[in-house]
């Protein structure tokens, strides 16, 4: 799939070190749902294709990958800056409330109303990741060849547990390779 | 217990694991215990209490795991060094990857490696949501509370806020 080539909207760095705060913020869990939802659904910097783009490289990577994709929108936004800004306001001021919290908690002994809780939010988290990663597929709904892609992709995280470097470097070269067979019979 | 020394090989060690700590940071974890607890800076016990506590916490939770171990070796300082050590590497190769990635962006091959790779992302994020719901998901209820938060945020344009919010208070609820 191609993607635009015009250049991206001119962002803040203000805006970028904000919005990043924010998912680092919301993100219990599940990092890429938020961000997704603010690049792409609410300030449109991004198309789903470009997020989607973003997060296949970051998935080559080592990592965080949700710092990845934090470094990767301020750098195709506002180049070097724009990364460092993104990432700035992913890790600094959440990294400092949450070490807070947590030297808090180890201070005292864990409430089992929060606990009961936790468990609540991370129930709803999880079922936000699985639906962002199905609407990722959904430029590709009308691709039988990369349903089943993605469905191998699942099976053999989800299903055979094997490592997601291995799964990627086994896939890739099939998937790449089909994508261009069927790219040269549209042709 | 500030040992300068100590908070040097923690830090160093971290930098080196994330630098190939390929599919995320949890990847390397079996690593990173057992090099603090053979160096007697953790007990099992504490790096469990971390983790758990790392996961409940917003924010970047690998990053702020690996700040509570620097703490427990150094106080503040072998926090921040440890956050730095976790993040700084991999923020470097994001960036020169992403760089190089961008620069062949209207490329037909980078086109075709786009259309392959796309849908293994879709799948590795599903699944990656499976496996979290494998834990979190330790009744029939919090099955449904996954499956009804998945369909409101494919379905309406609700604020994933409220879905949270409502999950939170079921689980308060101790229905869950």
């Amino acid at each position: 799939m191609a993607l635009p080539t015009a250049s991206p909207p001119r962002v803040a760095l203000g805006a970028l070190f904000y919005e990043f705060l924010k998912v680092s913020l919301l993100a219990s869990g599940g990092g890429i749902v938020w961000a997704h939802r603010i690049t792409v659904d609410r300030r449109r910097w991004l198309s789903d294709a470009e997020f989607a783009d973003i997060v296949s490289v970051c998935q080559f990577m080592p990592g965080p990958n949700v710092v990845g994709i934090a470094v990767c929108v301020g750098t195709r936004l506002r180049g070097l800056v724009g990364a460092i800004a993104a990432t700035a306001g992913f890790i600094l001021i959440p990294g400092i409330i949450g070490f807070s919290l947590g030297v808090l908690w180890f201070r005292h002994t864990g409430v089992p109303l929060l606990q009961n809780v936790l468990v609540g939010i991370s129930a709803a988290a999880a079922g936000m990741i699985i639906a962002t990663g199905l609407r990722l597929l959904r430029a590709y709904r009308r691709r039988l060849p990369a349903l089943l892609f993605a469905a191998l992709a699942f099976a053999g995280i989800a299903i055979g547990q094997f490592p997601l470097l291995l799964v990627l470097l086994a896939l890739a070269p099939l998937s790449i390779g089909a994508a261009a067979i069927a790219g040269g019979r549209a042709r | 217990m500030s040992d300068p020394a100590a908070l040097g090989r923690l830090a160093a060690h971290l930098a080196l694991l994330s630098s190939i700590s390929f599919g995320g940071v949890p990847t390397v974890l079996p690593d990173i215990h057992a090099f603090v607890v053979a160096n007697h800076w953790l007990t099992d016990r504490d790096f469990a209490d971390f983790l758990a506590v790392s996961q409940a916490i917003p924010g970047p939770n690998m990053i702020l795991m690996m700040s509570f171990i620097g703490w427990k070796v150094a106080g503040l300082p072998g926090a921040i060094a440890s956050a730095c050590a976790t993040f700084a590497p991999p923020c470097a190769m994001y960036f020169a990857a992403y760089r190089l990635w961008n620069r062949f962006r209207d490329a037909p091959w980078q086109r075709l490696a786009r259309a392959g790779l796309a849908p293994l992302t879709a799948g590795f994020v599903v699944a990656g949501g499976t496996v979290m719901a494998r834990t979190a998901d330790i009744s029939w209820p919090a099955v449904g509370v996954t499956g009804g938060a998945a369909a409101l945020l494919l379905f309406t344009r609700l604020n994933p806020l409220w879905m949270l919010g409502g999950a939170g208070l079921v689980g308060a609820l101790g229905v869950l």
